[in-house]
C-alpha cells in the first residue's frame, strides 16, 4: 500500500473526501492549515462527500485553489515520507538512526518496529536537548496518515533529517518484515 | 475563533507525548476513525495541597483537539483536582476564542479526557477496568496505571485475521 501513488490529474472537485484522504495522506493538515476545513471525523467531513462540496459549505473556498494547494502540501510531505524498504536501507547506512513510534502505548507494546522507542515527552526533551539536528529520525504510526503531522512538528525545530514510514508499521510489515503482526484498533469506554 | 492562535497551537503544540511518571492518565475517543484525546496528569504537594505538576497529551487525527488540548495541558498546571474538574470546553479553549459549533465537540474531547484522568486518579474508582490487549504479552504503563484505578478508556488491539 506504499507508497502511495497520486497524480494531480486525479484530484478533481469530485473526487470524494475518502479517496482524497488515501491519495493524499496530508491534505486534512493541508485543508486545515490554509481554511480550517476539516479538524477531525465528526465535524470535517465524510468519505463519500466530495472536495467541491466540501469547499462549497465552508465560505465557497475556490475548488480550484484547494486542489493546488492539497497538490503543493502532498509534493512537500512526499519528501518527508520513505518507504519501508528505504527504511531497511536507511538504517544499513547510518546506524545513529532514530525510529520513533507516534502510536499509542498499547500498539507499541503489541508490535513494533525492532530498534524503534515509543515517542514519550522524556524522549522527545531528549532528543531536543541531545540530539544533533543533523541526525536522521524517521517517525512511524499504524498506517502512515497521522506520522506526518509528528514529522512536521519535528522539522519545524529544527530537525532537518526528519522522515515519516509511509504505511506506516502495516506497510513495514506487509512489505519488510511479515512477522511483525498486522492489527486493527478497536476503542471502548 | 482566532485562527492564528489555534493554527500556532496546531503546529507547535505543547506537552506532547506520554508522560513516564503520570499519576493518572484519562482516554477519550475512537483511534481506529482518527479521533482520540489521551491525557497524563502528574501531581505535586504545594503548601499541602495537592496540585498539578505536569500535563501531557496525545492526540490522533484532530487538529482542533490538538490546539485545545496544548493550551489545556499548560491552564490546569498548578490547580488542584477540585479546580480543574470545574473547567469545561469553553474555559479549555478561551486563548483560542470561541470554537464555532462544528469544533465544539472537539474542545469536549479534551475536556472529556482531563476529566477521565482527574476521576481515574480518585482513590478506588470501582469502574475502572483494566485493557489487556489482544497480543500484548507483557504488562504496560498503561495497563500499571489501570490496575492502579488510575486510568479511563482503553485502547484495544486486535490481530488481523483472527
Amino acid at each position: 500500500m506504499t507508497p502511495t501513488t497520486a497524480h494531480p490529474e486525479t484530484l478533481t472537485g469530485d473526487t470524494p473526501m475518502g479517496e482524497l484522504m488515501k491519495l493524499f495522506p496530508g491534505a486534512r493538515r493541508a485543508l486545515f492549515a490554509r481554511y480550517h476545513i476539516g479538524g477531525c471525523q465528526s465535524c470535517g467531513f465524510s468519505d463519500t462527500e466530495t472536495l467541491a462540496n466540501v469547499c462549497q459549505r465552508n465560505e465557497d473556498v475556490p475548488v480550484d485553489e484547494a486542489i493546488a494547494h492539497i497538490l503543493q502540501s502532498h509534493e512537500n510531505d512526499e519528501k518527508m515520507r520513505v518507504s519501508p524498504r528505504e527504511l531497511v536501507a536507511l538504517r544499513e547506512q547510518d546506524a545513529g538512526l532514530k525510529l520513533l513510534d507516534v502510536r499509542s502505548r498499547e500498539e507499541h507494546e503489541a508490535v513494533a518496529i525492532p530498534g524503534s522507542v515509543i515517542m514519550t515527552q522524556d524522549v522527545v526533551q531528549e532528543i531536543f536537548n541531545t540530539v544533533s539536528k543533523d541526525v536522521p529520525l524517521v517517525l512511524y504510526d499504524h498506517t502512515g496518515d497521522r506520522a506526518l503531522d509528528a514529522a512536521a512538528y519535528f522539522i519545524g525545530h529544527g530537525f532537518t533529517q526528519t522522515k515519516c514510514l509511509a504505511g506506516g508499521i502495516d506497510a513495514y510489515s506487509t512489505e519488510v518484515d511479515p512477522s511483525l503482526p498486522r492489527y486493527k484498533v478497536e476503542f471502548a469506554d | 475563533m482566532d485562527e492564528q492562535q489555534i493554527k500556532q497551537a496546531a503546529a507547535n503544540p505543547q506537552n506532547v507525548g506520554e508522560m513516564t511518571d503520570a499519576d493518572a492518565v484519562g482516554t477519550v475517543g475512537s483511534p481506529d476513525c482518527g479521533d482520540m484525546v489521551r491525557l497524563w496528569i502528574k501531581y505535586k504537594d504545594q503548601g499541602g495541597q495537592k496540585v498539578i505538576d505536569k500535563a501531557s497529551f496525545q492526540s490522533f487525527g484532530c487538529q482542533t483537539a490538538i490546539a485545545v488540548a496544548s493550551m489545556a495541558t499548560q491552564m490546569i498546571l498548578g490547580k488542584t483536582r477540585e479546580e480543574a474538574l470545574k473547567m469545561d470546553a469553553g474555559e479549555l479553549s478561551k486563548p483560542l476564542g470561541p470554537l464555532p459549533p462544528m469544533k465544539i465537540h472537539c474542545g469536549q474531547m479534551v475536556e472529556g479526557a482531563l476529566k477521565a484522568a482527574l476521576e481515574a486518579e480518585a482513590a478506588d474508582k470501582a469502574s475502572v477496568t483494566q485493557q489487556v490487549p489482544a497480543v500484548l504479552v507483557d504488562s504496560s504503563l498503561h495497563d500499571a496505571l489501570a490496575s492502579a484505578g488510575k486510568s479511563v478508556g482503553k485502547i484495544k488491539i486486535v490481530p488481523l485475521g483472527s
